[in-house]
């Protein structure tokens, strides 16, 4: 047995790990992001990373990595992992560009993709070695879907897809790197096992609390102390958007190498929504006083009231929000007194006032934006924000960056046989983007290749395409498009709906079948370095022929079978035409198969010796007279 | 075996072959007293909610308070935009929407329907529930103007302040989209029709732009039609208009739904049809069945939410009819109530019945009930049919009697037939089978369905100018054409004229019970109309001269008489059921007999708007009545004509 599982290429890195060098420690930070967005949201993320050095992982020796899924990457020889829970929309046109570059961002519902080791020490049967890989990957959602709580089971083959260019490791995986140089020509040692992406959606899975309280076990202070304190399932899932992220990943300096674990969870929050009291939370009409009217209306009076649009910023506290302050730092952060744990993204000009129960340092860049606190050990901590009526003469605004592009996808057509997939994908900026577009359709959506369409001047250049299999496979659609400067591209086309079996239909069969968000990678231009940015669309509703499951129909059915039956019935016999078996004119061909076949019997008794010659023949030419003379309707037996 | 001999025996019966045309007389009056009968409690049913989802009136409608001096405002708002220019309304609208804070976009439309040009511009706001993932969206409708042309102040600005008011509810599962059409009509129907495709390719005829804005699948559309100017107006009841495109039908639960939230929850009665007494007497029941019927049959639009109907959409107008004490805010609480059980859905409302008529509010009919009325008469066609090609196949006996030399038959009218040792005397003129000429008959009826079609292209291309005079030009030849058919026909043996009316019989009444699975009301009138063509046979001859040049005597006089007594009403009640001369009566207005208010506003339409209308339905509403009637009424009457006036006009011998 290997030792521990534990994957062979951080296995093999160890010996180069220099005893000399000091090794690199654990670490635990966390911080949050807080940012006002145009239309009364408030942006909040939260980010927390723990490193591990890879020898502890190796040793099953674990301070701040979670144990638990430690476990479950070891035994499933994952070396990098991407897992996404996500509820929601975010807004591009009102929010601007997305956070983190939509790295840490997922389709609705979950998303998951991870390398995978291949099973092979060596060169093995290609079949084989991606045999190993699913079965790995297999156990690797079944056993995330216990840690997490969610349906990740259903990550089937239907469901996986291995995309080729939407996704690069964000780590040093030196074994990918090990072989690539392998495959240059340099000489190798041992071949390690290659490295396999895998990939899969449910875009159907209703993340909530469930979903919440393991993510936050994995964290060191677990909601206790420190930012994440501030996440609670009530406030979290009623978010405009939301989305939970967590990456497994090792990354390697100068030959150290470490395992990281970054947790994150990014929030929309409506202010003015999060902040009613959670024993009223029915948004009554306000009472007449607490309502702005415009008093410049002509019929504006005591009973009319046409309501004022407040441009200024709202009153706002991280306690009314999240229904409670921080509590204190955590106590297991490594932080340096450097790093501090809230950012706060303001106009300068806005009044903060900062509660705590102790001396917060806090710095605040002259005429920068953003200020940064650092959270009190043990005690509270809370940032309040009067409200403050916009300057019309100088308004200070956050500037809004304008994300990389603009998509949205929707499904076109009706009726139960055919669609059609259109999205539309539009560059604001002065200059081409290059961008993967990857689609992984489920098998019962069958698209018309030919179909496939991009219209404005946008460019395919490349297209990678794995077909469905009935209930095995599902499309994978990976699309390298260039889109110009400024400009839009559409691209459509046609698919038809499968029929399932009736088994095969969910208990709502009505609602549709979810179809997972396409995602768009807009790769990096030449010379940046990086992943590039994510976008990815909303996830669409496809419905499906389904069979009337309840009575109206059933009625329509049976009714016309029956009288289909009888009117067949009795149409036929009321219309054929009756006529004696002896006149029916043998078809030409039923007499060439008579004849033939009298002449193999005659062969064959030919063959067989004279004694038994007569006999056959007879035999036979009773069999071909008998069919002839039952031609005909054999009810009518009349003879002249 | 002895079934199917026995049922071979009777295939000669004489009895039975007299039958069908009492058969199908029997069908057409059972089929009318079925539908008759349908009003009675013992056939139809109370309406019941069978979606549990839906939920309707279990919950708080908040709507009020400081909302209605809101929906003042707006109301005072919108009857400010309805002084300014059609341009000025719609940015003046868009941008109070984006002040909501929806995502606005506006939509162009137009079509060129009879030389006219229909345009518009739709504005539309999509509220984006807030936990909602985008897949499922409703609409909540109100359209500038409503189905009669009268401004909709009210109603616009209740649908504003309602989604104003939605917009702080986080409790959204589907996204809300506020759509004020130009009118009740096109604007929809340019609106969902751009929702479900791709991209805008313009026509001669259709030229609608894409939606900027979309959001998911439709699970339902509530459109308001609540015109009361600046200083509002109570009303009375909530009319509940329901008839979609074709006769195509809500699913029954929205319609409950509506019905019990405005009935139950906030105490305001509903009517149908515009029926506001309704007393819930046999009478009152068949005539809200009546209006129905006729509405569905026309398959025209009768409000906003018809156009969502074709799309799988359900959808419901509410339009306020009478003076009474309801005020803005129960229709807004009603509106609310409704589009919060909208919200419950968790799969596309299913559940119901797709094929009901409705008797009342709370009474309907179900398809397993009232479907046999049409589908029995549609069978009366095929038995008649059926009846014809048996009656085609046999050798005719004036065939051998008249044909061979004038001689009675000498030859032996027995034969013996033998079966082992079994022997039976046999007419022979039953073991006689004659063959049967298809081709002809199946040529002419393919002919005759074909240019059905050239009425059908003229009255829905033509310019209007043009399209009255188009219509009489239609009217005139299609009176003439069973003339000059049977002139041709005439030549043609009686039984190619009996298997061309079979056929034509056998076409209608299979293509009408096709047509009741899905427009029952469209099938039904159509059958009731065409009903006298399964009983036209070649009517006698009314000049026995011809070509025999005959001294007239006093019996042929006689006989003259007798065959005009038959020949004149039977000619006259057939020329009543034409195509065009039903189109004249339906101008003339009178339908709206039955409702003189508001069937449609044939009546006031007179014969040149009648036929823009249907020339509107067929091009921009997808309404396919114009190809029933055109494409299978009128051929299957044409050769109903033909073989009537077969013998009348005969120059030839019947048989040759």
């Amino acid at each position: 047995m290997k030792l521990l599982n534990l994957p062979a290429a951080l296995l093999a890195l160890l010996p180069l790990i220099n005893p000399g060098i000091a090794l690199p420690s654990n670490n635990y930070t966390e911080h949050l992001h807080l940012r006002p967005l145009p239309g009364g949201s408030l942006y909040a993320g939260f980010s927390f990373t723990s490193t591990t050095p890879l020898s502890s992982y190796v040793a099953n020796n674990f301070r701040y990595f979670p144990r638990a899924l430690a476990q479950i990457l070891q035994y499933t020889h994952t070396a990098e992992l991407h897992l996404r829970f996500a509820l929601g929309r975010w807004d591009d046109e009102s929010w601007g560009s997305r956070p983190r570059d939509g790295l840490r961002e997922g389709g609705n519902g979950v998303e998951l993709w991870a390398w995978l080791e291949n099973g092979g020490d060596g060169a093995k049967v290609e079949g084989e070695e991606a045999r190993a890989a699913e079965e790995r990957w297999s156990d690797l959602v079944n056993s995330l879907s216990g840690l997490f709580c969610a349906s990740l089971n259903f990550v089937d083959s239907g469901k996986t897809i291995q995309p080729v260019l939407s996704f690069s490791p964000e780590g040093t995986l030196e074994a990918g790197q090990q072989t690539r140089t392998n495959f240059t020509g340099e000489k190798q040692g041992e071949k390690q096992g290659e490295l396999r992406l895998l990939h899969g959606m449910l875009p159907h899975e209703v993340v909530c609390t469930e979903n919440l309280t393991p993510f936050l076990k994995l964290l060191p202070c677990k909601g206790k102390a420190g930012i994440s304190s501030l996440l609670d399932g009530h406030k979290l899932f009623d978010a405009n958007w939301q989305t939970m992220s967590v990456d497994v990943l090792p990354v390697c300096h100068d030959g150290e190498c470490e395992l990281e674990i970054q947790q994150t969870v990014d929030m929309v929050l409506d202010v003015e929504r999060s902040m009613r009291p959670r024993e009223s939370p029915i948004p009554r009409p306000l009472p007449m006083e607490d309502i702005l009217c415009d008093e410049d209306k002509s019929y504006s009076g005591h009973d009319t009231c046409y309501p004022k649009h407040f441009d200024g910023e709202m009153e706002w506290s991280l306690e009314r929000i999240f229904g409670r302050p921080i509590r204190g730092s955590c106590p297991l952060s490594t932080a340096t007194s450097d790093d501090f744990d809230v950012t706060l993204e303001v106009p300068a000009d806005r009044n903060i006032q900062v509660l705590a129960e102790a001396a917060v340092p806090q710095q605040s860049p002259a005429n920068s934006l953003i200020r940064h606190y650092k959270l009190p050990e043990g005690k509270d901590f809370d940032l309040f924000l009067p409200q403050q009526p916009q300057n019309p003469s100088e308004p200070q605004q956050l500037p809004l960056e304008q994300p990389p592009l603009y998509v949205s996808r929707q499904m076109t057509g009706y009726g139960a046989e055919r669609g059609g997939m259109h999205t539309l994908i539009r560059n604001p900026h002065p200059y081409s983007q290059r961008v993967v577009y990857l689609e992984s359709l489920p098998w019962f959506l069958r698209p018309y290749m030919h179909t496939l369409k991009v219209s404005g001047n946008g460019r395919l250049k490349n297209m990678y395409y794995t077909p469905l299999i009935d209930r095995k496979r599902g499309t994978q659609l990976e699309l390298l498009l260039e889109i110009p400067a400024e400009s839009t591209v559409e691209l459509t086309y046609d698919f038809e709906k499968a029929i399932l079996r009736y088994t095969e239909y969910p208990p709502d069969a009505n609602r549709g079948f979810d179809i997972p968000a396409a995602v768009v990678r807009v790769l990096p231009t030449q010379g940046e370095e990086g992943q590039g940015q994510y976008l990815r669309t909303t996830s669409l509703l496809l419905p499906l022929p389904t069979p009337d499951f309840s009575m109206p129909y059933n009625v329509i059915i049976l009714t016309s079978t029956v009288i289909a039956l009888g009117f067949g019935s009795v149409f036929n016999l009321l219309v054929r035409r009756f006529v004696l078996a002896d006149e029916v004119p043998v078809s030409p061909l039923a007499g060439l198969v008579g004849r033939v076949k009298e002449r193999i019997g005659e062969l064959k008794a030919k063959l067989k010796g004279s004694a038994e010659v007569g006999e056959g023949v007879e035999r036979k030419k009773a069999a071909n007279g008998g069919p002839r003379e039952a031609v005909g309707d054999g009810s009518v037996r009349k003879k002249k | 075996m002895a079934l199917s001999t026995r049922l071979l025996a009777l295939r000669r019966s004489p009895v039975l072959l007299k039958l069908p045309p009492y058969l199908s007389a029997l069908c057409i009056v059972v089929g009318v007293v079925w539908l008759l009968l349908l009003p009675l409690n013992e056939y139809s049913r109370s309406t019941y909610i069978s979606e549990n989802a839906i939920l309707p009136g279990q919950v708080h409608t908040y709507f009020g308070g400081s909302e209605h001096n809101i929906f003042r405002a707006y109301r005072q708002e919108v009857w400010h935009l309805s002084e300014r220019s059609d341009h000025d309304r719609i940015f003046g609208l868009e941008h109070e929407m984006r002040s909501i804070g929806l995502k606005a976009a506006t939509q162009e439309y137009s079509w060129t329907v009879a030389g006219e040009e229909i345009k518009g511009m739709n504005v539309y706001g999509l509220l984006q529930g807030p936990r909602a993932d985008a897949t499922e969206a409703m609409v909540l409708m109100a359209a500038w103007r409503n189905f009669d042309g009268q401004i909709n102040y009210s109603g616009v600005a209740l649908a504003l302040s309602l989604v104003r008011y939605f917009k702080r509810w986080s409790i959204w599962s589907k996204d809300i989209i506020l759509l004020i059409t130009d009118d009740s009509t096109y604007g929809p129907e340019a609106w969902v029709s751009a929702y479900h495709s791709t991209s805008s390719i313009a026509t001669s005829s259709r030229n609608i732009s894409a939606l900027p804005i979309k959001a998911g699948a439709l699970q339902g559309a509530v459109a308001l039609d609540y015109p009361a100017g600046p200083w509002g107006q109570r009303f009375e009841k909530l009319d509940v208009l329901y008839d979609g495109i074709n006769g195509a039908l809500p699913n029954l639960d929205l319609l409950n739904t509506a019905v019990s939230v405005a009935n139950s929850q906030m105490g305001i009665g509903c009517v149908l049809h515009n029926t506001v007494h309704h007393f819930d007497t046999y009478s009152d029941r068949l005539l809200t069945l009546t209006k129905g019927l006729l509405t569905q049959s026309a398959g025209h639009a009768t409000g906003p939410h018809s156009a969502f109907m074709p799309y799988h959409v359900d959808a419901v107008t509410l339009r306020t009819v009478g003076d009474g004490w309801h005020d803005e805010m129960s229709l807004g609480r009603a509106t609310e109530s409704l589009v919060r059980s909208l919200n419950n859905l968790l799969e596309h409302l299913h559940q119901s019945f797709f094929f009901y008529i409705l008797l009342n509010t709370n009474r309907f009919v179900s398809i397993g009930n009232y479907l046999p009325a049409a589908m029995i008469i549609a069978g009366s066609f095929t038995i008649s049919a059926l009846a014809l090609w048996v009656q085609s196949g046999k050798a005719s006996k004036g065939d051998e009697q008249l044909g061979k030399d004038g001689k009675k038959a000498t030859e032996k009218k027995m034969e013996l037939v033998s079966d082992g040792d079994d022997l039976a005397l046999v007419p022979k003129s039953d073991l006689v089978a004659a063959e049967r000429k298809i081709f002809l008959p199946a040529t002419i009826l393919l002919s005759v369905h074909l240019a059905g079609l050239v009425p059908l292209y003229l009255l829905n291309n033509l310019n209007r100018s043009y399209l009255t005079s188009a219509f009489h030009f239609i009217a005139l030849a299609t009176l003439l054409l069973p003339f000059y058919l049977s002139l041709q026909l005439s030549r043609l043996p009686t039984q190619q004229i009996k298997i061309l009316q079979s056929f034509s019989l056998l076409f209608l009444g299979a293509t009408l019970s096709m047509l009741a699975t899905i427009n029952f009301s469209l099938a039904f009138i159509i059958g009731l109309l065409c009903a006298p063509l399964s009983f036209l046979r070649p009517l006698p001859r009314l000049f026995t001269t011809g070509s025999l040049k005959q001294e007239r005597t006093v019996d042929d006089a006689q006989a003259f008489v007798a065959s005009l007594v038959v020949v004149l009403p039977s000619a006259a009640l057939y020329f009543l059921i034409s195509p065009p001369v039903v189109l004249y009566v339906v101008a003339s207005g009178l339908p709206g007999l039955i409702d003189p208010e508001n069937w449609m506003g044939l009546g006031r339409l007179g014969l040149d708007g009648l036929l823009v209308e249907m020339a509107r339905g067929w091009v921009a509403q997808g309404v396919w009545t114009g190809l029933v009637v055109w494409g299978v009424w009128w051929p299957a009457w044409v050769v109903g004509g033909a073989v009537l006036g077969s013998a009348v006009v005969g120059i030839h011998d019947n048989g040759t």
